[in-house]
């Protein structure tokens, strides 16, 4: 294993991995990411969709062409149902530019983050957070809560298979799969409760709670622009918002919304 | 010296003794075994032994357990780490899934202990090489096999160089080739004075390793 030490050097040994290194700083990204997802949600509009298409661009540029379809797959029923019911119903009553706006901000929130997790490992978010001072349990929660998905998922499909050997019917018309789907919460929740509580008597043997700083391996060197920059994005993202609460206080119109013509 | 004196021990909110009056002794250097049926209490006896219960998860300890004279119930999670480590007989869960690689996993522990960078890296080679598990060390924790899952949660253990080891059913999920690998380093951590406890279904392990063996019985 190799350290990084304070100058940026490597100490003796194999080297460690170290995605990042020498390119953007993961919490720069995050800076990005957050500032931008931001600045899209509080203005809305115009601001959203250029958050939003510089993300795709990004995504695009970087190769991540089939996660970012996949992503917005998995917005398209959220997509539908903004249109139809501002579009459609009565109680919704923003109409079509309503709906665009909404997903335009919806965009602009979601395609950031997806693209800042295509291109950077949460192990490396977290270890560059710890290096910069966050204290471990809140890594630990941070980590938890970004395995949660992709663990859960694997945890469900081994219940699926599992139950599925006993004689569940899992499968066919959506009624059947509706009366499925009883038999697999109940495994699937204790399940992940026994799991919570196997992780944090894991975490005890391995001195988890000891007091003191825990020594960091990793640091991900950067420029000093880098640090400029994250103080930049995150003025703009005060600033922006700031600005757009302020924005109807002072009796300013609010800006343009999307129109589809 | 690692004692249990007539120890027994209930879970929180459960009136039924999980584990009756227990008495057994671990010196260094010696390999202690224990053998039982399914819910004959050998999970809740490595607790206990450990000091986990009921230092980390509450319930009712009667009698004693020392560690070289110190009783558990005086001792922090952070000090028992270091004085006897625990290992449990699921490998997934004990491995953090906060690392990249098996080498930042097995530095884990000595991380938070706040030691220098040059002795975590020490210790984390010496645990991995000690299991022979230098050729995962670059692999990614999340996508090993149970069987090298439990390896790398054993070395996460050992780089904490605690003087005694409890291992829970250690190579129940493990195929032969990886039993031995345990068994041999378990010999070698001995011959090193490490006091080992261990249970296992595994006769055969057992009676290569251990100086001595205490039958659980029938269970419940």
């Amino acid at each position: 294993m190799g350290v990084i030490r304070e100058d940026g050097g490597v100490a003796a040994g194999p080297a460690l991995r170290l995605a990042g290194a020498g390119g953007i700083a993961p919490v720069t990204r995050l800076a990005l990411a957050v500032s931008g997802g931001g600045l899209g949600l509080a203005w809305g509009g115009w601001v959203a969709i250029a958050v939003a298409a510089g993300g795709a661009a990004l995504a695009l540029a970087l190769g991540g062409a089939r996660r970012l379809a996949l992503a917005g797959l998995g917005l398209l029923p959220v997509v539908l149902s903004s249109l139809a019911l501002n579009a459609f119903l009565p109680a919704g009553g923003g109409g079509v530019a309503t709906a665009l706006d909404a997903l335009a901000r919806l965009l602009a929130v979601t395609l950031p983050m997806t693209l800042l997790f295509a291109v950077t490992p949460a192990a490396d978010l977290l270890a560059d957070l710890e290096a910069r001072g966050l204290d471990r349990r809140a890594v630990f929660v941070l980590g938890a809560a970004l395995a949660a998905v992709p663990g859960t998922r694997e945890r469900a499909a081994g219940v699926i298979e599992a139950q599925r050997a006993r004689g569940l019917d899992t499968e066919g018309s959506w009624p059947r799969r509706v009366r499925g789907l009883l038999p697999l919460v109940g495994p699937l929740v204790i399940g992940s409760l026994i799991e919570v509580e196997e992780r944090a008597l894991a975490l005890e043997v391995r001195a988890f709670a000891a007091p003191g700083r825990r020594t960091v391996l990793r640091r991900f060197p950067e420029g000093r622009w880098q640090r400029a920059a994250r103080w930049a994005l995150v003025g703009l993202l005060v600033g922006g918002v700031a600005a757009r609460v302020a924005l109807p206080l002072a009796g300013l119109p609010a800006p343009a919304r999307v129109r589809p013509w | 010296m690692l004692v249990l004196d007539r120890a027994a021990y209930r879970y929180p909110g459960s009136s039924r003794w999980a584990l009756p009056p227990t008495s057994l002794e671990v010196a260094p250097g010696r390999v202690v075994g224990v053998r039982g049926p399914n819910e004959s209490g050998k999970t809740t006896l490595c607790l206990v032994a450990s000091g986990l219960a009921p230092v980390a998860i509450g319930g009712e300890l009667q009698g004693r357990v020392l560690i070289d004279g110190r009783p558990t119930l005086e001792l922090r999670t952070d000090e028992l780490a270091q004085c006897c480590g625990l290992l449990f007989d699921h490998p997934a869960a004990q491995l953090t899934g906060l690392h990249r690689t098996v080498e930042e996993e097995v530095a884990f522990g000595p991380c938070n202990l706040g030691l220098s960078p040059e002795a975590v890296v020490e210790r984390t080679a010496e645990a991995l090489r000690l299991l022979g598990l230098e050729d995962l060390a670059g692999r990614d924790p999340g996508h090993l096999s149970g069987g090298e899952a439990q390896l790398v949660a054993l070395a996460g253990l050992l780089a904490l160089r605690p003087p005694y080891l409890v291992l829970d059913e250690p190579v129940s999920r493990l195929d032969r080739d990886r039993s031995d690998r345990v068994a041999t380093a378990v010999e070698r951590l001995a011959a090193a004075g490490v006091g080992v406890l261990v249970t296992e279904h595994d006769e055969g392990f057992l009676a290569r390793l251990c100086d001595a063996i205490l039958d659980l019985g029938e269970g419940r």
